[in-house]
């Protein structure tokens, strides 16, 4: 008997099954962390946060309190935000500028880098013990950029980032061509939870399948919204990016503020968003400006990265705290030279579709957490089924289920890579 | 006998209340037309996020829970008088207490701020919202109408709640 619940993956017979078991067992949650959340490269922030020297910002990464900071000099450190006398978090603000963390047990304070700079009776410690490598924050083991985008990893040893991107790394440079001059993470952040199990909504974040039916009211809305232009039909492809990243790329109804307008935007908008297209195409050529424009994608980079590059531009990650349950980070990722006009709208396709109060997430968190207690009917041997469009020889199409075949053979490669 | 004068303020407030009130009724009975009814025709509705100052914070400039005009208020009424809407279909059980209604003029609009709780329940589970509300309301056709409403949230995240289906 396996020690985790295998998929089945049937290339021959188009058969391609997930036990269900994989969304409940407690055996299999600790398996993931071992080996997929302590392994994999994990998204921690964007440059963009930490704008200035002397900035920092705390967030827990797979359970793990993280000091994320940027020293005098500008340099970035990603610390574990635990003193290394008691263990206590060091610093409790969510962001901000600071020269130094002091620990508020005992006093103990530290440079941005981690580094012991003081700490008070000093004279009851032996020499040397200040500078002793034990008494410094401890560095997460890996940290890398790929470019304004930092990753961290637990593990010391393993491939480096670019590496691991495989071919998403192509399109993490697509969403940053949307701008000449950078992009930034707009100020909000949307923090909540599911009561699911994580790998439904990296599943749900890619599906192009669910769509007509979960989100049947937000189509009606923009048709509503938008008349006749409302109606350019959902229609795309899936990518394999490798390494279990995944992608579909696709046309749809919404606008896009790079750069396609919709009637609800205003009249007064059509020419801004025109300019936008024109030097859009000049900077990056005419071909890579239309997949730009025009085309969706909603991409998950292994295991927990959303990229969704859609009526707005969101970043997500998401970790579970038990097989059950998930708590959810999201922020909108806008270029820095946008007009306060177009910022507008794009907040506000952002927030029309996405998140707690949107037009179209409730349905997704609604479809995930009724997954998670149909999973309670039980019974050795219940599956998910995932195999439309395996049968295609020309290719998967975006409401296929390629993309999640991908994240699911990663997945199975790397649970049956660790000893349990 | 003397009757007691009762100030001009506490009668604002009073007029006030019976607004909110109304309003917290209306939503608790899913009759979304009629709050929507409160309403001018150029009204917003917005959850700032945890992470800002809710009471300040522009949703033009910073990611919202929701930022709603008047045009997606009434959209979002639409929506969720649909069966499609499935977060809400089957309809959860939801109860808003408003409370510490505070009141106070500034040129032709009364702000009041006041404090919530809604609670939203649904088959397995039950969620407090909890926060204050800031009204902006105006005088309109011999009575008040509803120009603004923020709900700020006084929670340091949205968890374990997954999603503002209903309306706070």
């Amino acid at each position: 008997m396996a020690d985790f619940p295998r998929i089945i993956d049937d290339r021959a017979a188009s058969r391609f099954l997930v036990p269900r078991e994989a969304f409940t067992s407690e055996a299999t949650f600790e398996r993931e962390y071992a080996a997929i959340f302590d392994r994999c490269w994990l998204y921690l922030g964007h440059a963009s946060e930490l704008a200035e020297p002397g900035s920092f910002l705390t967030r827990k990464v797979a359970r793990r309190p993280i000091l994320f900071t940027r020293d005098k000099a500008g340099e970035y450190h990603a610390l574990f935000n635990a003193c290394p006398h008691r263990g206590a978090l060091v610093c409790r603000e969510r962001k901000g500028a600071a020269r130094a963390f002091m620990c508020m047990y005992h006093g103990w304070t530290f440079g941005s880098d981690g580094h012991l700079m003081s700490l008070p009776g000093s004279s009851g410690y032996p020499d040397g013990f200040k500078t002793d490598p034990q008494k410094q924050m401890v560095h997460v083991p890996r940290m890398e950029r790929f470019g304004d985008f930092f990753f961290i990893s637990f593990a010391a040893d393993g491939e480096d980032l670019a590496t691991y991107l495989a071919e998403a790394g192509d399109y993490l440079r697509l969403v940053s061509e949307h701008s000449a001059s950078g992009m930034q993470i707009v100020g909000g952040t949307q923090e909540y939870a599911i009561r699911g199990n994580w790998k439904l909504l990296a599943e749900n974040s890619f599906d192009g399948y669910h769509a007509a039916c979960n989100h049947s009211t937000y189509l009606e809305y923009l048709k509503n919204a938008n008349g006749a232009l409302g109606a350019t039909p959902l229609s795309g492809i899936a990518h394999d990016l490798g390494n279990g990243h995944a992608m579909v790329e696709y046309t749809a109804p919404w606008g896009r503020p790079i750069a396609h307008w919709v009637p609800l935007w205003g009249e007064e908008g059509k020419a801004e968003i025109a300019a936008i297209h024109a030097a859009l195409e000049a900077r990056v050529g005419s071909e890579r400006a239309e997949r730009i424009a025009h085309r969706n994608r909603n991409m998950v980079i292994f295991p927990n990265l959303v990229m969704n590059d859609i009526m707005a531009v969101t970043v997500r990650t998401f970790y579970p705290t038990a097989p059950g349950y998930m708590e959810i980070n999201a922020w909108a990722l806008a270029p820095r030279e946008e007009s306060e006009w177009l910022r507008k709208y794009r907040l506000y396709n952002f927030t029309e579709f996405l998140g707690p109060g949107g037009f179209a997430t409730p349905d997704d968190v609604e479809a995930i957490e009724k997954c998670q207690q149909g999973y309670a009917s039980g019974g050795d041997g219940l599956v998910n089924d995932i195999s439309k469009g395996m049968n295609r020889e020309d290719g998967a199409l975006f409401d296929d289920e390629e993309q999640m075949r991908c994240f699911w053979r990663e997945w199975d490669r790397r649970l049956a890579a660790v000893e349990a | 006998m003397m009757l007691v004068q009762i100030p001009d303020a506490l009668l604002l407030r009073l007029a006030v209340e019976d607004l909110l009130f109304l309003e917290a009724d209306l939503l608790d009975q899913w009759r979304l037309d009629e709050w929507l009814a409160l309403y001018t025709p150029d009204a917003h509705y917005n959850v700032p996020p945890s992470d800002v100052d809710g009471d300040t914070a522009d949703p033009d400039k910073a990611l919202f829970y929701i930022a709603d005009d008047h045009v997606r208020m009434r959209e979002r009424v639409i929506r969720l008088n649909k069966v499609g809407a499935h977060s809400e279909h089957p309809r959860s059980k939801v109860r808003h207490l408003v409370s510490n209604v505070r009141v106070h003029r500034e040129g032709d609009a009364i702000h009041a701020r006041s404090s919530f709780i809604v609670w939203r329940s649904k088959d397995i589970t039950s969620d407090a919202f909890v926060g204050h509300y800031l009204h902006r309301i105006i005088e309109a056709d011999g009575g008040l109408k509803i120009a603004s409403k923020t709900c700020v949230l006084d929670m340091e995240a949205l968890r374990p709640h997954a999603r503002i289906s209903i309306i706070l």
